[in-house]
């Protein structure tokens, strides 16, 4: 029930914002000084209170529709892995990617080549905008969901990096996992245990690089927005902008990354889409007995 | 529905292989490069490498999807 009335509250929500949104749109009108993408520019920083503020609603709408009695385990042996709000933000987070990674490519290698591509310059941005808008508004309901529910299960706990290590190490394939003990002194014939509901590189790498990424890219994106608001040095920007390209190509990279290790575990992207991980050989298997230990821990909803 | 996802990813690791060209092509032809100094076109050569040995990577794997969808994807 709570479930129901909180995706009715996030579409209220989603319906004001957009029209407040367009209400500061509108206001910039026709009749101002300057070009198409120094508008845009504009119309994004005033309406950044309502981008962030409706991340913080969903954030508090997820967190309070989360009910914590439901079971962690279907009858047919599937594993709850992920709840209804963290669907929902990844998938928003994927369609924010999907409009801010290409255009944000595009302006930065067209400059590069020269090249003005098939769409005028302002649109480019007016996309890029709207894909950097979305993405905010993933990245705060993530962080404010977590805080409500209090799940850490993506998070290495303190005083367990050494297991952790280990565990990555062998996960990834031989010769990088054995340079990477050598580097690190792990010891590979100890055992790593359990990782709990994610595998030991999704919480030792996967993980950590999105979060740095995106924030890397949050913030050097939210500088070069506010550049023109506020008088920022021509130094700060340079770096600020070099800065925003580097996360860029991370993020490309990741996406990538992430796209190979998921499709070549089906029943991971089956979890992201229904939220179940389903009883089937292989990783779901595996990941069986993971869970396990993650059940007796969680209050049986899933991430 | 696993063949549909399997021909985005490559899709998806086409567009960035075109992407993995302009960056290594821009790193020794583009003027703007150029101009920016050795630093500049190292990091579009290291990108557009690491980019491209990634869409290899997910290219290949979508390509052992749609030829055996249920032993390439763990299901």
């Amino acid at each position: 029930m709570n479930g129901r009335i909180g995706l009715a509250i996030a579409v209220v929500l989603t319906g004001v914002s957009a029209f407040l949104i367009q209400v500061i749109a509108s206001q910039a009108g026709t009749a101002q000084p300057w070009g198409n993408e120094l508008s845009d520019d504009f119309v994004f920083v005033r309406a950044l209170p309502i981008v962030l503020g409706l991340g913080v609603a969903y954030g508090l709408v997820g967190g309070w529709a989360r009910s914590t009695g439901r079971p962690a385990r279907r009858g047919d042996g599937a594993i709850r892995r992920f709840s209804g709000t963290t669907i929902a933000l990844h998938a928003l987070l994927a369609v924010g990617f999907l409009l801010a990674l290409p255009t944000g490519l595009w302006q930065y290698l067209g400059g590069i080549l020269d090249a003005p591509g098939p769409l005028p310059v302002y649109l480019y941005y007016r996309i890029h905008y709207v894909g950097a808008a979305i993405i905010l508004v993933a990245v705060t309901g993530f962080v404010t969901y977590w805080w409500m529910t209090g799940d850490r299960s993506l998070l290495i706990p303190r005083g367990d990096w050494g297991r952790h290590l280990r565990g990555f190490a062998l996960e990834i394939p031989r010769p990088l996992g054995t340079r990477l003990a050598r580097i690190l002194k792990l010891d590979l014939r100890r055992p790593a245990g359990s990782s709990g509901a994610f595998t030991f590189y999704e919480k030792v790498f996967s993980f950590p690089t999105w979060g740095f990424a995106i924030g890397l890219i949050t913030i050097t994106g939210l500088v070069k927005l506010l550049r023109y608001a506020v008088p920022i040095p021509g130094t700060i920007i340079f770096v600020d902008s070099t800065l925003h390209v580097t996360a860029m190509v991370i993020l490309v990279i990741r996406t990538l990354d992430h796209l190979r290790y998921t499709l070549g575990r089906w029943p991971l992207v089956v979890a992201i889409a229904t939220g179940w991980l389903p009883p089937r050989r292989g990783h779901a298997a595996g990941a069986a007995a993971d869970v396990a230990e993650a059940e007796r821990s969680a209050t049986g909803a899933g991430s | 529905m696993k063949r549909l996802v399997a021909v985005l990813g490559l899709l998806w690791a086409a567009a960035n292989l075109v992407v993995t060209y302009w960056m290594v092509t821009g790193a020794f032809m583009a003027t703007t490069a150029r101009k920016e100094g050795l630093v500049a076109q190292v990091s579009l050569l290291l990108g557009g490498l690491l980019v491209g040995a990634f869409a290899v990577g997910l290219g290949r794997l979508c390509l052992r999807i749609l030829a055996a969808p249920d032993e390439a994807s763990g299901a």
